[in-house]
Formats: C-alpha cells, structure tokens, sequence
C-alpha cells in the first residue's frame, strides 16, 4: 500500500520533470560585439577584461557562457532570470547607451557592490570558480573603476 | 570562591556600560554636535542659502506630472524616517508609475537632454525601493536624491524644497535628500538619530 504511493509520487516527479524540458530557453548570446559595448566605448585593460569576462558577463552582458547544467530544466529557468536581471541592472554590451551621468553612477555601483562583496552574487561564486575573485583582481577593477571615473569627470568640465 | 566570581560579573558590567557609553557616543553625529544641529533645524528659513529653479517657463502639464514625482519622493522620504519599509515600498511603486507616464515630448530639447541624463537612473531607483528590504531602500533612496535633487533645481517640484544632508550615512560616506520641512527628518536613520542631519540650501 505504502509503496504504490510512493510509486506514484515518484512517477509523477519524473512526469513533471520531463514535461519541464518543454519549457522555451532564451538564448543570450551574440557574436559581434556592439558599437555601445564599454570596450569599445572606454580603455579597458586586458587584465580588467578578463575579470569582467569570467565573473560578471554571463549575466551582465550580451553573451553568456552557459554551463552544462543550462541544458536542463528547471536550472535554465533560473539562469534565464538571473540574466534577464542583470542585463537590466547592469549591461556592459549597452554601456555606452547609457546617460553620462547614468554611466558615471553605474561605475560607483560596480565599485561599493565589490567592496561589500555582494557581487558577484554569492549562489554564481559558489558554481563558478572563476567568479571568486583574489584581492588582487578585485584592486584591479577598483583601480580601473577609479581611472574611468576621473575620464569621465575630465570630460563632463 | 564566591568573592571572586562576584568581582568578575561586576568588572564585566562595568565594561559592558562603558562600552555601551562609547557606542553611544560615537553615534553622536560624527563630528557635528548637537548644538549646531539643533541650531541648524531651527534656524530662520531667510537665512538659508536659496537656489533659484532654472527652467521657470515648464509647460505646465509637465509641471505637475513632476510634481506628482516629487510629492511621491517626498512620501518615500517620511516613511523612511518612520522605518516603515512597506510605505516607502508603495511610495516606490508609485514614483515609477509616475515618471512611465510623464510625457517627455513637453520638453524643450535642452530640458529634454537635462531629464534624459537622470531619466533610468530614477526609473531604476523608484522601481528597486519598491521591491527591497529598507536598508536596500535607503541605498537606493541616497543615490535617488542625487538625481531628483538634480531635477528640482532644473524643474522645480510646485513648492518650496529643502535640501538637506546626512554625514553619517553609508559610513560617513554622507548622502543627501530633499525635504517638504525646514525641520530635520533624517530618512536614512530614522528613529536611531531623527533629528541629525543639516539644512543645506532652499530650493524654489
């Protein structure tokens, strides 16, 4: 008796879990690189790039380097909305579509969410290595963050 | 034994309220006293250095529809003071309907490009702090003045503002905000230190 139930239970999980591979995934991935991307918009150096690339760009940019699990629902579901978020938030393939000011504040934002470490956020450090930034690539893109700011400020007087 | 043991409980309590002194001490406005602040709060409303509005021929459909987004900040503000997270939430959601309906297409091309440059900055902030846990709110809020302060000595707000400011906040990283009252009503640190803060300028 006890058993059919959870038979039936079990059945009906793995039911489910097949109907949610019908669920639609989006796709964020774009291979040209924009006339607004920061890159092209300010001096980047390659060291701060390759920071950006591996810990902020899978949601914080056009193109996001899935991992193996994002094949599988319901794990798409959630990096999906993880990506649209952050795009929203922050987008470094849009950057130079922003407002100066707008642009200005989201350097300050990057700066404070380093420092106090709420980004990366902790859920994508823990499943990818590479997002546990060192102290020293951390000062990195601090130091970067500081030198665009005072572009910026040169400009605007 | 006993005598002992007593003797460490008393040294301990004597440390804890000696602690708690410090601490408190240290909340004291870092650095401005109390007399200046409450001379500050206080102080007579001519003496306060006035800012004049610079855009005085708005249209006055858009005049309103800012309005409307000030008066929406400013409920923001009040339920900061009071802590009350669910109140500024509203307030939030309110401000972004806010600003979604104001028609842009009102301004002159040089207001427009003044608006622009604050425009999603706003939107993001009023749609955050309608969505976030207070401390959040309050973050949201500080870098939110910057840009509504920017906006009312472009635009105006339909009333006199003041423009106050907290140099504690963040740190003593400090923030500003914008108030309906001369009378101080700090939004960052609500009931913990009300009353701190300065009056910086009018804005009218």
């Amino acid at each position: 008796m006890n058993m059919r139930i959870i038979k039936k239970i079990a059945l009906g999980l793995l039911i489910t879990l097949v109907l949610l591979q019908f669920i639609p995934a989006s796709v964020n991935k774009s291979e040209k690189v924009s006339e607004m991307d920061i890159t092209i918009q300010y001096p980047v150096p390659s060291t701060v790039q390759s920071v950006l690339k591996k810990a902020c760009y899978d949601c914080h940019s056009n193109s996001t380097s899935y991992p193996w699990y994002a094949r599988v629902q319901p794990f798409r579901l959630w990096i999906d909305g993880h990506v649209k978020d952050g795009k929203k938030e922050l987008n470094f393939s849009e950057y130079g579509a922003y407002s100066k000011k707008r642009q200005f504040n989201k350097l300050r934002s990057i700066r404070e969410t380093l420092e106090e470490g709420t980004m990366p956020l902790k859920s994508y450090r823990l499943l990818h290595a590479g997002a546990k930034l060192t102290d020293a690539e951390k000062a990195t893109v601090l130091k970067w963050v500081n030198d665009t700011r005072h572009l910026m400020e040169a400009e605007i007087e | 034994m006993k005598k002992v043991f007593f003797a460490v409980i008393a040294a301990a309590l004597v440390f804890i309220a000696c602690n708690n002194d410090k601490q408190a001490e240290s909340h004291d406005m870092a650095g401005v006293n109390k007399d200046t602040a409450a001379t500050s709060a206080s102080a007579v409303d001519k003496d306060i250095k006035t800012v004049s509005v610079t855009y005085t021929n708005l249209d006055p459909k858009l005049a309103s529809s800012i309005k409307v987004v000030v008066d929406h900040y400013l409920h923001i503000k009040n339920a900061l003071a009071n802590d009350n997270e669910q109140e500024a939430a509203s307030g939030g959601t309110a401000m972004f309907a806010a600003l979604n309906k104001l028609d842009k297409s009102l301004f002159t091309a040089e207001q427009k490009k003044l608006y622009e440059e604050n425009e999603e900055d706003v939107k993001e902030h009023a749609e955050h702090i309608g969505k976030s846990k207070i401390d959040h709110q309050r973050e949201h809020f500080a870098m939110m003045s910057e840009d509504v302060y920017a906006l009312t000595k472009a635009f105006g707000a339909g009333k006199t503002l003041y423009h106050d400011y907290c140099p504690m906040y963040n740190n003593d990283k400090g923030a500003l905000w914008l108030s309906e009252t001369v009378e101080i009503k700090n939004p960052y640190m609500g009931g913990k230190m009300l009353k701190c803060g300065t009056v910086e300028e009018k804005i009218q």
